[in-house]
């Protein structure tokens, strides 16, 4: 197993543990004596890390289990143009890296292909290139060969690849963007085959407001002015904010399915925006 | 100056020995999730981890599905320490389906009820070092 980079090392502490916890009662079948509720309101800020973002398996394997979608009809003809913004190349990674997985889920091998030389194209254009070479060979490689849970892992370290590529060379902006063009073009898929054939269990996949939280703070909080100022960043932040009351559903009800259209066509939108040379 | 090159040496040899602790518990936490790849879950290619003292704890926020179910495995270097983790749901219920005895490896299971945000709270419940460095990885299938 390849062991990527840990991604956070906290070295803070939270002494006062008997304040914050809610002793209710301990479990009667648990050898560990965790409480069965905490007060998470009372845990400092500091020992809270923020929220690990999901790999795009993650979401496809729920999808799995839920029926069989016409993936062929998700996959995009085009995977977009690159403009010599090195942000638009960033979001337009995440948003081909996603279409990757799509692409597996139709089981087609030649997309996958084309998306897995796409990947490195683009990759080259941010000077991440290397990262993802044995990735790419190795997605067509078992593309040809139909391993297609392989090939989905593939995309999955294809994605963490580059965005551990991006923060080594001081770029953690631009890797929050692939993140983030990744999310959005998952997003449109996903609300693309809730709408078509709706239900409440489907549609609680987008209940994801605290993703949402995290990626609205990163993109507030871009180090590299320039590209916080960015046309397409912009979009996205308002994109993301636009989104963030259409997401979170009730306890016990799932996201409505005016609002699942709603979201497809904000984040439908915005992918063909940043697959644009004139982005 | 002077001060200000040891300042900036002290913060990188911190830096270095946290990033140690981590890596040294990285391949238990690994270890701790090895049975569940024989049962066809992915462990994913991240991890998280740190250090902390004893009966400090350190939660981190995870965005779970309902459909998926989840092992959260934790791991430690350090020999005869204690380590718990359990798994909360976004209003601080336990949501944990199964849990392993807390030790220098322990893991979870978790089946979402819903799907939503979920606070992985690891614990460093005895050590016989001040400073216990920690990792956590799940997998899931």
């Amino acid at each position: 197993m390849q062991q990527t980079p840990i991604l956070k090392i906290p070295t803070l502490t939270w002494p006062a543990l008997a304040v914050a916890l809610v002793v209710s009662a301990v479990h009667p079948l648990q050898a560990n004596p965790s409480p069965d509720s905490v007060d998470l309101a009372a845990f400092p800020a500091q020992s809270i890390d923020e929220v690990i973002v999901p790999v795009p398996s993650e979401v496809f394997a729920v999808l799995d289990k839920l029926g069989s979608p016409n993936w062929r009809a998700e996959i995009r003809e085009s995977l977009g143009q690159q403009s010599g913004n090195r942000a638009q190349v960033a979001l337009l990674l995440g948003t081909v890296i996603a279409e990757g997985f799509v692409a597996v889920e139709a089981e087609d091998p030649e997309k996958v292909k084309e998306i897995g030389r796409r990947v490195l194209t683009l990759s080259k254009a941010i000077n991440v290139e290397k990262a993802v070479l044995e990735r790419s060979k190795s997605i067509t490689e078992k593309a040809e060969v139909k391993e297609w849970d392989a090939v989905r892992r593939e995309f999955d370290g294809a994605l963490q690849d580059v965005k551990g590529a991006m923060q080594e060379l001081g770029d953690e902006d631009l890797a929050q963007l692939v993140s983030v063009g990744g999310w959005i073009r998952g997003t449109s898929v996903l609300t693309s085959i809730i709408r078509k054939n709706y239900t409440p269990d489907a549609a609680e996949l987008l209940n994801q407001p605290a993703l949402l939280d995290f990626f609205s703070k990163k993109l507030d909080t871009l180090s590299n002015k320039r590209l916080a100022a960015d046309t397409q960043v912009v979009r996205v932040r308002k994109l993301l904010a636009s989104l963030r009351p259409l997401i979170e559903a009730p306890e016990g009800y799932a996201v409505p399915l005016e609002n699942v259209q709603r979201i497809h066509k904000l984040t439908n939108d915005l992918v063909n925006q940043i697959s644009t040379r004139e982005a | 100056m002077k001060r200000w090159i040891l300042s900036a040496c002290f913060a990188l040899c911190a830096m270095t020995a946290a990033r140690a602790y981590v890596d040294d518990a990285l391949s238990f936490a690994y270890e701790a999730a090895n049975p569940y790849v024989k049962r066809g879950f992915t462990v994913r290619e991240d991890a998280w981890g740190g250090d902390l003292g004893v009966k400090d704890q350190q939660a981190v926020q995870a965005q779970l599905f309902r459909g998926n179910e989840y092992w959260f495995c934790l791991g430690t270097d350090v020999k005869n320490a204690v380590l718990s983790v359990a798994v909360y749901d976004a209003k601080g219920q336990l949501a944990t389906a199964e849990t392993l005895k807390p030790g220098r490896l322990t893991a979870v299971r978790v089946v979402p009820a819903r799907t939503g945000t979920y606070y992985a709270i690891v614990t460093v419940l005895k050590s016989p070092e001040e400073r216990t460095g920690w990792a956590l990885v799940y997998a899931y299938k």
